[in-house]
């Protein structure tokens, strides 16, 4: 029975393996592995601000009886925050048992990229500042960052800053 | 995956019955300890309840726990089959209490994943020599009973048949040598099942070796040498070893035909050994009686079933969601560009009924009554008492009182805490109350009530009183109190005793007021939302009082406006609320702002400036003022308008944002956004939290 | 398939034969928590197999192997003991049990007594 369903968890790895989902940040383009995504919400829907949080958290939302946080990804890359429009999503991740939501400029598509398109990101020293990176897709002549999810939502991170609040 | 749910549902169920068969078995024995004598009922009890757990732990290789469970096991089956006059029953109930607390401790281990390591064999050992001790006391003051006692060595004889007739030419006699699977254990009884079978087949059975019952060391000779059955039948040779290779667990079988000189040498050798066969073997008495007993008495456990918390959890939460649709159902707005809606309120209504009725039945699921909690606390009085040489009886009302599930994980230890401190601290010894004409034997209560939306439980003892003034000194000393003692109720003065800070460990030994440890009640009681309170007669005793919410789940809220948001405040800690003018407000040299409310002054707390709310209102006058309090203390809520009271499902916030001071938690508001519920008790003092 | 009842006081129990048998292509048509139930959901059930644990409150096993055989005089009962029963288990046979297994036991152990009888 174990050995069945080990079997299918497997297959549905394989499957999803390699594939990222893009979406767009101002006007650089990101990728997140396919099998951290639970669902995409389009439009912002009313979010519950809560005190005492850093600012890209922007709150919480009820995702169908789940109250899930959600944070600004532009604020959360301590770029200037952005309007959010009819083509602003969240992203709702699922890791470590933990659901988040991510507020995205617009979601793109879902496409391969092999492990050997991916070279990890330059690093600090050579200007390159983005912690959240944890790696580089390339698709022909265009270019991926792809998000290290678990940094993303590091809570201890969230603490700190609380903190420091 | 969950973690709490991947563990392994056989032990998840290892460690969930045998801890309740543990919990009835040490109230069993509490409540039998004090008529110096255990009733047949009882013993029978213990041995049951070891034997189940024996087995069990076997069967999941805890072998400490299962050698401890059969030598208590054994213990109880000598005093069952033979009732021993010479018998220290405190000293047995000492020794099954330590078993179960070694067993307890050890499924503790199992139960937060980490090995059942634990060393067993004092405890087995200490429980052995006790019973070599009363069986020889026994043997000496019942001599008869020697007579009785069984023969010692193996006797290697057959049996003879008492009903004897030579082998006619149908019937031949076999000689059959079986040796049976390594490991399946009880060879001679299953000698014995083989022997009775062949019954029905043979005549004249003899074997070896001859005391398969009686002689337990008839189980290693047949492990080595085979068990040897003659017999005759009509049966052929085929049909005979089909026979016997039919019953499990044979191993080898050696059938041959024997010829009768052989047989007569056989008969030789053992006619000087001879035991004749009873015809059926008469069952021995007590367990005659045993089988017929309780025939008439059903079974009353069989409407019950074990459900998983997470379970019902789940299902809370969907009712809870059932409650929110209903309510985006009957006020959707697209309802009000429809003309006539009779029928559809009619719907609604009777659709609300319904879902009101379930919410009741699902709250009443998570219900769990205190009796456990509470019967719990009789070990706790009784080896308090043993301890320190005290009389005190426990007194235990209101158990059938009902409090949610969860909540009674929490009462535990604050119960646990005030009764050792009442019979530690608040219990005079003996000699002392005979001095005071009190009765020698001190009671302490412990009640349970509801009252209203909350339980209150409620711990009374008949002791010494707490020391008012001393307790003032202290708090003062430690700067637990500011305020001029005029100011003081009685209560507060009591209640500085439940403050961390109040006292310490290292002043536990000489100081013989109240308060080691009594912060930990406070923080446990608070942390499910209730509520402790002090009361003292010097000379009469101690009254601590535990307010506690009847259910955790769902509450009452009153929700208002702060700016474009919308918090929850929980209506029960609402006191009231009004319309102030600019000028009620005053402001302290500090920018504080306090208010005046019928000659009483209460500090302010603006809600937009606590939670950084943007565009609410600034002007007192335009708002309202909302006044919250609990036991420590009230203070004014400052709000922009309050829109009505809902009933509401309490959600933790998400892991992710971690906790919020002066946020308790939140919920799903009918229009389906989500709506923080406001920490009454953090607002009010936030350094407690 | 064959059918089989579990009379055990052990939930524990119960659950782990329930388990062992049902891997192994019995069917687990009723469980009964005494010897009591057991004999009223053997005459309900009639299941071709009953395993009977010996130590229960109400009625033990004994008792209600004797219940049993009145049922149905074929009734074919496994009697599940611990080491220390040898006197028990005794009884169990002269009351009819077909056989008996000793805990603690392995899935091996229960379909081979299972299947010889």
């Amino acid at each position: 029975m174990s050995e069945i369903l080990n079997e299918v968890v497997q297959q549905e790895e394989d499957t999803q393996k390699g594939k990222f989902l893009t979406f767009l940040v101002g006007k650089e383009e990101y990728g997140i592995e396919i099998k951290y995504v639970t669902e995409i919400i389009g439009g912002i829907q009313a979010i519950t601000e809560v005190p005492e949080v850093p600012e890209y958290v922007k709150g919480i939302i009820n995702l169908r009886g789940k109250i899930i946080p959600v944070m600004d990804v532009n604020l959360r890359f301590k770029k200037e925050a952005r309007d959010y429009n009819d083509r602003t999503c969240i992203i709702v991740i699922d890791i470590d048992e933990l659901s988040v939501g991510l507020i995205v400029d617009n979601v793109a598509e879902v496409i391969s990229i092999s492990d050997a398109d991916i070279v990890p990101p330059p690093d600090a020293r050579a200007g390159f500042h983005n912690r959240y990176i944890k790696g580089i897709g390339k698709i022909g002549n265009e270019v991926k960052l792809i998000l290290d999810c678990q940094r993303l939502l590091s809570t201890e991170n969230l603490e700190d800053l609380k903190y420091i609040n | 995956m969950d973690k709490s749910l991947s563990k392994e549902p056989m032990l998840e169920m290892f460690i969930f019955e045998n801890l309740q068969l543990l919990e009835q078995l040490e109230q069993t024995i509490l409540a039998h300890e004090k008529e110096r004598c255990l009733e047949n009922a009882v013993i029978n009890e213990i041995f049951r309840i070891m034997h189940t757990i024996k087995g069990s732990a076997a069967m999941m290789m805890y072998d400490s726990i299962s050698s401890l469970a059969h030598a208590i096991e054994d213990l109880f089956f000598y005093i069952r089959e033979f009732h021993p006059d010479e018998m220290d029953y405190s000293k047995i109930c000492d020794m099954v209490l330590d078993g179960i607390d070694f067993i307890k401790n050890e499924i503790g281990k199992l139960e937060q994943d980490q090995e059942a390591d634990g060393d067993s064999s004092p405890f087995v050992e200490n429980i052995e020599q006790y019973l070599l001790l009363i069986k020889e006391a026994s043997a000496n003051s019942n001599l008869i009973n020697e007579a009785a006692a069984r023969p010692a060595g193996l006797q290697k004889k057959f049996y003879i048949s008492t009903s004897k007739s030579p082998p006619t030419e149908n019937i031949k006699r076999y000689h059959a040598l079986i040796y049976f699977t390594p490991g399946c254990e009880m060879e001679n009884i299953r000698a014995f099942n083989l022997v009775h079978k062949l019954k029905d087949q043979a005549e004249q059975i003899d074997y070896l070796p001859a005391d398969i019952i009686e002689n337990n060391d008839s189980v290693e000779f047949i492990r080595e040498n085979g068990f040897a059955v003659i017999f005759t039948t009509h049966l052929q040779q085929e049909a005979i070893n089909e026979l016997f290779m039919k019953e499990a667990f044979i191993d080898s079988l050696d059938l041959r035909v024997m010829e009768d000189e052989e047989w007569e040498i056989e008969q030789l050798r053992a006619r000087n050994q001879i035991i004749l066969e009873d015809e059926e073997p008469t069952i021995s008495n007590n367990r005659a009686k045993e089988t017929g007993a309780n025939l008439h008495s059903g079974g009353s456990r069989q409407s019950l079933i074990n459900v998983n918390v997470d379970k019902l959890d789940r299902l809370m939460d969907m009712v809870g969601e059932l409650v929110i649709s209903e309510t985006m159902v009957a006020l959707n707005p697209d309802l009000t560009t429809a003309t006539r809606l009779d029928n559809f309120h009619k719907a609604t209504r009777q659709h609300r009924k319904i879902i009101n009725e379930l919410q009741d039945i699902v709250m009443s699921i998570r219900m769990v009554p205190l009796t456990m909690t509470f019967h719990k606390m009789n070990r706790i009085v009784r080896d308090m008492s043993k301890k320190q040489n005290k009389n005190v009886e426990l007194v235990i009302r209101g158990e059938e009182t009902e409090v949610d599930k969860k909540i009674i994980e929490h009462l535990s230890d604050p119960i646990m805490h005030l009764i050792r401190n009442a019979i530690d601290h608040g219990i005079e010894s003996p000699e002392k109350r005979a001095g005071l004409g009190k009765s020698p034997i001190a009671q302490v209560y412990l009640e349970a009530k509801s009252e209203g939306g909350d339980v209150y439980i409620i711990l009374r003892d008949d002791g010494a009183g707490l020391d008012k003034e001393k307790i003032l000194e202290r708090a003062r000393a430690r700067g637990l109190i500011q305020k001029p003692d005029s100011n003081l109720s009685d209560g507060e003065i009591f209640s500085t005793i439940l403050l961390p800070g109040f006292s310490t460990c290292d002043e536990i030994s000489e100081f013989s007021g109240r308060g080691v440890g009594m912060d930990v009640v406070l923080k446990n009681i608070e942390a499910i939302g209730g509520t402790v309170l002090v009361d003292s007669a010097p000379g009469q005793g101690t009254t601590i009082s535990l307010k506690i919410p009847l259910t955790l789940a769902i509450i009452n809220g009153m929700r208002v406006k702060v700016g474009n948001s919308i918090y929850i405040i929980p209506i029960t800690s609402i006191k009231e609320s009004f319309k102030a003018q600019r000028g009620d407000v005053i402001v302290d040299p500090n920018g504080k702002e306090m208010i005046m409310v019928r000659g009483e002054c209460y500090p302010v707390l603006r809600l937009h400036k606590k939670y950084q709310v943007k565009s609410a209102l600034e002007d007192i006058s335009k708002g309202i003022i909302v006044i919250v309090q609990n036991d420590s203390g009230s203070i004014c809520l400052f709000v922009d308008a309050l829109l009505g009271e809902q009933q509401v499902v309490v959600k933790a916030l998400p892991k992710f944002i971690g906790k919020i001071a002066g946020i308790s938690a939140c919920t799903l508001l009918g229009d389906g956004r989500a709506c923080l519920i406001i920490d009454v008790a953090n607002l009010i003092n936030p350094s407690k939290s | 398939m064959k059918s089989v009842l579990i009379v055990d006081d052990a939930m524990f129990m119960r659950y782990t034969l329930r388990r062992i048998l049902e891997k192994n292509g019995f069917q687990v048509v009723g469980e009964a928590e005494n010897g009591l139930l057991g004999a009223q959901k053997y005459g309900e059930l009639l299941p071709d197999i009953v395993t009977m644990d010996i130590t229960m409150p109400e009625l033990n096993g004994i008792g209600a192997v004797q219940l049993i055989k009145q049922i149905n005089p074929q009734a074919k009962i496994v009697m599940i003991s611990a080491m220390g029963q040898q006197h028990l288990v005794r009884e169990a046979i002269l009351a009819g049990a077909s056989n008996f297994l000793v805990k603690p036991f392995s899935d091996e152990r229960v379909v081979q007594v299972l299947n010889s009888i």
